[in-house]
C-alpha cells in the first residue's frame, strides 16, 4: 500500500468525522438567538444611522444624493459602526479530554469541540471573525473558517495535559479557552497574564466528567492518565475520595481567583449536562464582555 | 496402590504436594489482590496522595483458607485417590477369562461385564495380557492388552444356550494350541454341562483356576403344555432350597394390538424341591392371544417360553347343508368332522350370518351349493382376510349348477354337473384308492392307508390351472382334493362328503392328519416327529440369551424333526418358526430338561460376585477445587471493588455450570417448529423496522397467493423470522430486506445462516432502493448489505444470465422488476467451463440451487397485498405497473419454483439425448 493512499484514506476517514460534528454545532447554534452588534455610533457599517449636514473635509464621494436633492443643503449619509470584533478560541486537544466515565456519555474532548464549534458558528453568524489562538488560523469570518476549524479540531493531540496556546494573541481581542484545566496550574496562570497583558479578556470554560466530580472507585487501583504518562497507585481508592474533592475545589478555586484577576470569566460544564445551556452560558459571557 | 485409611492412591507420591502448602500460605499472605488499571484524567490531583498506613491490604484469612483448600483438592485430587481400592492379590502372568456365558447367566450378565471390568483395569494396571473365551461361542484364544478387551466388553452377550459338548470339546483343542501357562477366573453360571469335568482339568494343568460364580443360580420355565382345558405350566430352579415364589407374566396382544401382560399367577418352589407348577384356566379367547410366559424378574432366555399353535385352539364354524335330523346323528354329514376336531378345535354354532362376525380361523361347508349374495360376498372378504374355507361336496352339490360354466369363487375349480360312480353295485369299475401325495402338496409325507377308498366324487373340469390346484388325487388321476388361494386365505374342497356315504376317507386316521395339515385341526399332540418328517420350518423371530426376540433375518430354514429333537445350539436358535400357516415354537428347555449344578473340584477356589466398586475421588475433588476457585474469583472481584463486573462473571459462571439443565426444548420452540412445518411456509427476516416488516410479511403473503392461485405450490401463512432465535432449517426460501439501522447479526445467528445456505436454503436479499441508487455499495442499502453479508459463505456472483434455470422455471422471464425494475440482479455464478453446446438452447449450468438472489427491487413491495387481496403499493403508472407487478408475481413464482425443484428445468437440456437413446 502506497502512502497516498493511506493518506486518502485517512483523510477519508477524518473527513467523515467532519459533517456530523459541523452538523451538530450548527443545530447547537441554532437554538440561540443573535442579539444586535451595532456599536451606537456612527462609523464604518452597513445599517443606516444618521443623515448630517455634510462639513468641509467631506470628500464629494461622501454626499448622498438622493437626500440632497430634496433641497439645497448637500447631506452624508452616516452608518453605525459595525466593527467585527476578533475571537480567539483555544479548545484542548489533550488527550486527558478523551476521557468519558461512562459509556453512555460523550467525551469531555466531544464535548469541548461542540461547544467551541457551536460558538464560533454564533460568531461567525453575528460578523465577529473567530480564528484558534497560535499562527495556524488567524480570525477570519465567513463559514469556510468554520470548516477549518471542525477541520482543526478533528485532530486528537497526543499530549496528556496540552498547555494552553497564548502565542499571537491579538491585543484586545477576545478569547475563550475550553479544557479540563486538569493539567500544569502555572501555563494557565502564564496564558491568562499574558492575555490579560495584552489587554484580551474572555472566557475558561472548564469541562469535567461527572466521574471526575464524584470520584466513585474503591478497592486497589492503579489511577492512569489517558496517555498514560502520569499514574498513581492506591491501595484503597475508597480513601482518597475526600482528599480528592478538597484538591478538586482547591483548583477551581485558584481557577476562579485567576480569572477574578485578569478579568476573564470562568464557567463550568459537566458533560452529563445538556450542550445548549453552556452555550447560551457562552454566548452570554461573551456578548456581555462585547457590549 | 497404596492405601491409606480406606482410600488408594494410584500416584501417592503427588501428596508430597502438600507439603508445599504452608508455603503458598506465606506468599498468598503477603500478596495483596491485584489492582485495577483505571482511566482517569484527574491523575495529576491525585499524585502525592498517600494511602493512610493503618489500611495495609492483606488477602483476608478467609480467602487464603479458601485458596489453599482449592490447592489441596487439586493435589489430592491430582494424586488419583480410589474409593474401595481392589485389593485382591494381582497375579503375574497371562490371564484367561473364561466365561459361560449361557442364558443361565444372562440375569446377572450386568453385574458380570462389571466384575470382568474391574478385573481388566487390573490386568490393565498389572500389565497382563488377557484373552476372553465365552464357551457357548469359542474362538482360538487371543492374548491381548486389557484396555483392548475393555472396548469389546458391551459386545460380549450370552446366549441363548449352554456350551454344548462340541464347543467344549473346541475348546480344549484351541486351549493345546495355546502355548505357556496362564492365571484362569472363571465365570460361572452354576449350571453343569457335558465334559466340564474335562475343561477343568486341562485349564488347571495351565495355571491357578478361580471361579466366581453368581450368587442364585437361574430359575427356567418349561414350555406350556396344554392339556384338559389348562395349561399347565412348569418352572425348574437347579439347586433345592428354602421355599420360593416366583410370578409368571403371560404376555399377548391385547384386541387393540397392544402388547401387555394379560395375566399374572404365582408358582411356589416348595422347600427342598426343585420344580413348581400351577394350571391356568384361560378363556380360549385370551390363550389364542397369549405369545409368551416369562419369569418376572428373570432377564433370561431360559425363563421364557413361546406358545405356538398348540396352545391355540382354533375356532371353527361347521355349516351343513341339511339340518340335522333328530336321532341321527351317525347320519349328520358332520358327525365325522366333529370327532375329528372336538380334542383340538371349538365350534362355533351357527348359520353364515351368525358366524362371520365371530371371525372363526376355519369355515367347513359340508354340502353346501346354495350361498345367498351379501352372505356369498362377506364369506369372500373373510376367506380374502386370511380365513380358511373348507368345503366338502356331496349331492346337492353334484345336482346343482354350482360352478359349471364358470368358475365360482368360493371354489377351487370348475365342476361337472353330475360327479361319478365307482365301484359301487351298479358299476364295473373298482373303487378308486388314493394316489401318493405329490411333492409339493401339504399331505406330502402322509402315509396312505391300503383301505381307503372312493367310491363317488365330483368331477373337475379339466382346466389349465387344473393340475396346479390338485393337492390330493386318486389313483386315477382324477383329483380328490383342490385347494386355490384366495386373498390372504384359501379354498379347500374335498371332492368326497365329509361323512362315510362316499368313501371311507372320514373314517381313516389319515382323514385326521389331512386336516391337520391344513390346519384345520392344530394340538400339542401334533408335534411327534413323525408328523414332522419331511417339511421345512423358517425361523420368524429368534430369541437371545436375554430372552428378547429379534427379527430372523436370513436364517436358513429348519428340518421339522430336527427343529423339535435337536439340541439348542448356534445352529438351532430358540424362537418362533413357520410353515405356511402352522407356527412351532422352539423354547431353550424342553419338557425333558432338568437343571443341575455344577460340581467344582475340591482344590479350586470360589468367589462371589460381589463386586466392590471402586470409585474414583479424583473428578469429584477436582470440581470441588473448580468450584472454590470460582467462589476465590468472585470474593476476589468483590474484595478489589469489582463487584458489577463480578456479578457479570458469577451470572456467567453460573450459566456455565448450569448449561445442561438449559438445554431443554421450550414449548415455543416446538410450537414454531410445528407451525412451521405443517405446510410450505415463506419466510422473511425481521429487521426491527416494522414498517419494513410488514411489507415483507404482505409481499411474502401475496405471493403466497399467486403461487396457490398459479401452481400447485400451496404455502401456509408467512413467517417472520429472528435470525437470533428461530431455528431456519424449515424454510425453503428466505426474503430478507435490508435496512440500514437494522442489527448486525450475532456469530451463532451467523452459523446458523452458513448451515441454513449449506443445506440447500436460498436467501433473497432485496436493498430496496433500485429506484435511487445502482446496485453496490453506492448506496446506503448496499452498504449495509455488504456488511450483513460479509460473514456469509457466498460464493462467486454474477447478473443472471439469459440462460439461467431461473428465466424458466416457470414462467419464462428476461428481467426481475419489482416495485422498481432496476438494474442487474445477481445469482451464484455459473462454472467456468459451463459451455454452450452445439444445438442445445441452454448451456449445462448449476447442478444445484443458488444460494443467495441480491438485488433492489424491492420485490415484497410489488407482491405486497392486504387481507382483501389487494395490492397494498402502487407500481409504476397505470397499465404499465400492472405490468410490471404481474412480472414481479412470475419472477416471485420461478423463484419458488427454483428453490423446490432445483434445476429440473435445466435438466430439460438433457431431452434430446435422452430420446436419441431411447431410439425415438
Amino acid at each position: 500500500m502506497n502512502a497516498a493512499l493511506t493518506l486518502r484514506q485517512r483523510s477519508e476517514a477524518e473527513a467523515s468525522r467532519l459533517p456530523p460534528l459541523l452538523a451538530r454545532a450548527e443545530h447547537l447554534a441554532g437554538t440561540v438567538l443573535l442579539g444586535d452588534h451595532g456599536r451606537r455610533r456612527s462609523g464604518m457599517g452597513d445599517d443606516f444611522w444618521q443623515y448630517r449636514p455634510a462639513q468641509i473635509g467631506d470628500s464629494r464621494r461622501m454626499i448622498d444624493h438622493r437626500r440632497s436633492a430634496r433641497g439645497d443643503q448637500q447631506f452624508v449619509r452616516e452608518r453605525e459602526w459595525q466593527i467585527a470584533q476578533s475571537v480567539m478560541l483555544w479548545v484542548d486537544q489533550g488527550a486527558s479530554m478523551r476521557f468519558a466515565s461512562d459509556k453512555a456519555l460523550p467525551s469531555k474532548a466531544d464535548r469541548a469541540r461542540l461547544l467551541g464549534l457551536a460558538t464560533a458558528i454564533l460568531l461567525v453568524r453575528g460578523g465577529e471573525r473567530v480564528g484558534l489562538t497560535g499562527t495556524t488560523l488567524p480570525p477570519r469570518r465567513g463559514n469556510a473558517q468554520i470548516i477549518r476549524l471542525a477541520e482543526a479540531w478533528s485532530e486528537d493531540s497526543e499530549v496528556d495535559y496540552a498547555p494552553p496556546e497564548h502565542r499571537a494573541m491579538i491585543p484586545h481581542a477576545r478569547a475563550v479557552f475550553i479544557s479540563d484545566f486538569l493539567g500544569p496550574m502555572d501555563e494557565v496562570e502564564l496564558a491568562l497574564t499574558k492575555a490579560a497583558d495584552r489587554g484580551v479578556r474572555g472566557v475558561l470554560l472548564q469541562v469535567l466528567d461527572p466521574g471526575e466530580e464524584t470520584f466513585p472507585f474503591a478497592g486497589r487501583t492503579i489511577f492512569e492518565s489517558v496517555g498514560g504518562t502520569v499514574r498513581h497507585e492506591t491501595l484503597k481508592a475508597g480513601e482518597l475520595r475526600d482528599r480528592y474533592l478538597e484538591r478538586l475545589a482547591a483548583r477551581k478555586d485558584a481557577l476562579t481567583h485567576l480569572c477574578r484577576a485578569t478579568g476573564w470569566q470562568l464557567g463550568l460544564h459537566h458533560t452529563g449536562d445538556s450542550a445548549p445551556s453552556a452555550l447560551l452560558w457562552l454566548y452570554r459571557a461573551l456578548d456581555g464582555g462585547v457590549q | 496402590m497404596t492405601v491409606l485409611a480406606g482410600i488408594g492412591f494410584t500416584a501417592p507420591w503427588v501428596l508430597l504436594g502438600l507439603l508445599t502448602l504452608p508455603i503458598l500460605w506465606l506468599i498468598l499472605r503477603a500478596v495483596p489482590p491485584a489492582p485495577i488499571r483505571r482511566m482517569f484524567p484527574a491523575v495529576t490531583l491525585l499524585l502525592g496522595l498517600k494511602d493512610d498506613e493503618s489500611v495495609s491490604d492483606r488477602t483476608p484469612w478467609w480467602l487464603l483458607l479458601l485458596r489453599m483448600l482449592a490447592a489441596a483438592a487439586i493435589i489430592i485430587g491430582l494424586a488419583g485417590p480410589v474409593l474401595n481400592p481392589s485389593r485382591d492379590q494381582a497375579g503375574t502372568g497371562p490371564l484367561m477369562l473364561v466365561l459361560d456365558a449361557s442364558w443361565a447367566g444372562a440375569t446377572r450378565w450386568s453385574s458380570t461385564l462389571d466384575q470382568i471390568d474391574a478385573q481388566l483395569t487390573e490386568a490393565g494396571r498389572a500389565g497382563r495380557p488377557v484373552s476372553i473365551l465365552r464357551l457357548t461361542e469359542p474362538e482360538p484364544p487371543v492374548f491381548q492388552a486389557a484396555e483392548a478387551w475393555r472396548n469389546r466388553l458391551p459386545g460380549l452377550v450370552p446366549n441363548p444356550w449352554q456350551p454344548t459338548e462340541d464347543q467344549v470339546d473346541q475348546v480344549i483343542a484351541a486351549l493345546d494350541q495355546v502355548e505357556g501357562g496362564f492365571d484362569t477366573h472363571w465365570f460361572s453360571d452354576r449350571l453343569g454341562y457335558e465334559n466340564h469335568p474335562e475343561l477343568v482339568s486341562e485349564l488347571q494343568s495351565r495355571g491357578q483356576v478361580t471361579v466366581y460364580r453368581s450368587n442364585a443360580a437361574a430359575l427356567a420355565l418349561l414350555p406350556a403344555v396344554y392339556q384338559d382345558g389348562v395349561i399347565q405350566l412348569t418352572a425348574l430352579r437347579a439347586e433345592p432350597g428354602p421355599e420360593e415364589s416366583v410370578t409368571v407374566l403371560a404376555h399377548g396382544r391385547d384386541p387393540a394390538g397392544t402388547a401387555r401382560i394379560l395375566q399374572s399367577a404365582e408358582m411356589t418352589f416348595a422347600a427342598g424341591e426343585t420344580q413348581a407348577q400351577i394350571d391356568l384356566a384361560l378363556p380360549s379367547e385370551l390363550r389364542a392371544r397369549i405369545t409368551r410366559f416369562e419369569l418376572q424378574g428373570q432377564r433370561s432366555a431360559g425363563a421364557v417360553t413361546l406358545t405356538d399353535d398348540s396352545l391355540r385352539r382354533r375356532e371353527v364354524a361347521l355349516i351343513a347343508g341339511t339340518l340335522n335330523r333328530e336321532g341321527l346323528e351317525l347320519l349328520s354329514p358332520l358327525h365325522y368332522l366333529t370327532q375329528v376336531l372336538i380334542p383340538t378345535a371349538d365350534f362355533v354354532e351357527g348359520g353364515l350370518p351368525e358366524v362371520l362376525p365371530a371371525n372363526p380361523d376355519v369355515i367347513v361347508l359340508s354340502d353346501v351349493a346354495q350361498i345367498s349374495g351379501p352372505e356369498e360376498v362377506a364369506l369372500i372378504e373373510w376367506v380374502e382376510q386370511g380365513g380358511l374355507l373348507l368345503r366338502f361336496a356331496g349331492p346337492r352339490m353334484a345336482a346343482s349348477d354350482l360352478g359349471r360354466d364358470e368358475e365360482d369363487t368360493l371354489l377351487p375349480v370348475r365342476l361337472r354337473s353330475g360327479g361319478r360312480t365307482v365301484g359301487g353295485a351298479m358299476s364295473w369299475g373298482e373303487s378308486k384308492t388314493l394316489a401318493p401325495f405329490p411333492e409339493d402338496s401339504p399331505f406330502y409325507g402322509l402315509p396312505i392307508p391300503k383301505d381307503v377308498t372312493v367310491s363317488t366324487q365330483v368331477m373337475a373340469q379339466p382346466d389349465p390351472n387344473l393340475a396346479d390346484r390338485v393337492i390330493a388325487s386318486l389313483s386315477d388321476g382324477t383329483p380328490l382334493v383342490t385347494r386355490k388361494a384366495l386373498g390372504l386365505g384359501q379354498v379347500v374342497l374335498f371332492h368326497v362328503t365329509a361323512d362315510a356315504e362316499w368313501s371311507s376317507l372320514p373314517l381313516s386316521g389319515l382323514f385326521v392328519e389331512m386336516l391337520d395339515r391344513l390346519a384345520v385341526a392344530s394340538a400339542a399332540k401334533s408335534r411327534q416327529v413323525a408328523q414332522l418328517e419331511g417339511t421345512t420350518w423358517e425361523p420368524v423371530q429368534i430369541m437371545d440369551g436375554f430372552g428378547a426376540l429379534s427379527d430372523a433375518g436370513t436364517l436358513a430354514g429348519v428340518d421339522g424333526v430336527e427343529l423339535v429333537s435337536g439340541q439348542i445350539g448356534p445352529d438351532l436358535r430358540p424362537g418362533l418358526y413357520e410353515s405356511g400357516k402352522q407356527k412351532l415354537a422352539r423354547n431353550v428347555l424342553s419338557e425333558e430338561t432338568t437343571l443341575s449344578l455344577v460340581a467344582w473340584p475340591a482344590d479350586v477356589p470360589i468367589r462371589g460376585q460381589e463386586v466392590s466398586t471402586e470409585t474414583p475421588l479424583g473428578g469429584i475433588l477436582l470440581s470441588f477445587a473448580l468450584i472454590l476457585l470460582t467462589v476465590d474469583v468472585i470474593a476476589s472481584l468483590a474484595l478489589s471493588g469489582r463487584l458489577g463486573l463480578a456479578k457479570a462473571t458469577a451470572v456467567a459462571m453460573g450459566a456455565v455450570l448450569l448449561v445442561p439443565e438449559a438445554q431443554a426444548q421450550s414449548p415455543d420452540e416446538t410450537d414454531f417448529a410445528l407451525a412451521a412445518t405443517h405446510e410450505l411456509v415463506l419466510a422473511h427476516v425481521l429487521t426491527g423496522d416494522s414498517q419494513v416488516d410488514d411489507i415483507a410479511q404482505a409481499g411474502l403473503r401475496g405471493l403466497a397467493q399467486t403461487l396457490n392461485y398459479r401452481t400447485s405450490v400451496e404455502p401456509a401463512a408467512p413467517i417472520g423470522v429472528d435470525l437470533e432465535r428461530d431455528e431456519l432449517a424449515f424454510f425453503p426460501l428466505l426474503y430478507w430486506p435490508i435496512t440500514q439501522d437494522q442489527p448486525r447479526p450475532s456469530d451463532e445467528a451467523y452459523a446458523k445462516l452458513n448451515a441454513y445456505l449449506r443445506s440447500g436454503g436460498m436467501i433473497l436479499f432485496d436493498t430496496r432502493d433500485a429506484d435511487i441508487a445502482g446496485f453496490g455499495a453506492s448506496s446506503p442499502n448496499g452498504r449495509k448489505l455488504q456488511q450483513l453479508a460479509a460473514p456469509l459463505n457466498i460464493p462467486a456472483l454474477e447478473p443472471i444470465p439469459n440462460d439461467h434455470v431461473l428465466t424458466r422455471t416457470f414462467y419464462l422471464l428476461q428481467d426481475f422488476p419489482g416495485r422498481y425494475a432496476g438494474t442487474d440482479v445477481w445469482v451464484e455464478a455459473a462454472p467456468l467451463d459451463a459451455e454452450q453446446i452445439e444445438g442445445m438452447p441452454f448451456r449445462n449450468l448449476n447442478d444445484n440451487v443458488t444460494p443467495v438472489v441480491i438485488g433492489g427491487n424491492d420485490w415484497a413491495g410489488a407482491w405486497a397485498v392486504d387481507r382483501n387481496g389487494q395490492a397494498l403499493l402502487p407500481v409504476g403508472r397505470g397499465y404499465a405497473g400492472e405490468r410490471q407487478r404481474e412480472l414481479a408475481n412470475r419472477f416471485g413464482v420461478n423463484l419458488v419454483m427454483h428453490v423446490l425443484t432445483g434445476n429440473y428445468k435445466s435438466d430439460q437440456v438433457h431431452v434430446p439425448a435422452l430420446l436419441d437413446r431411447l431410439g425415438q
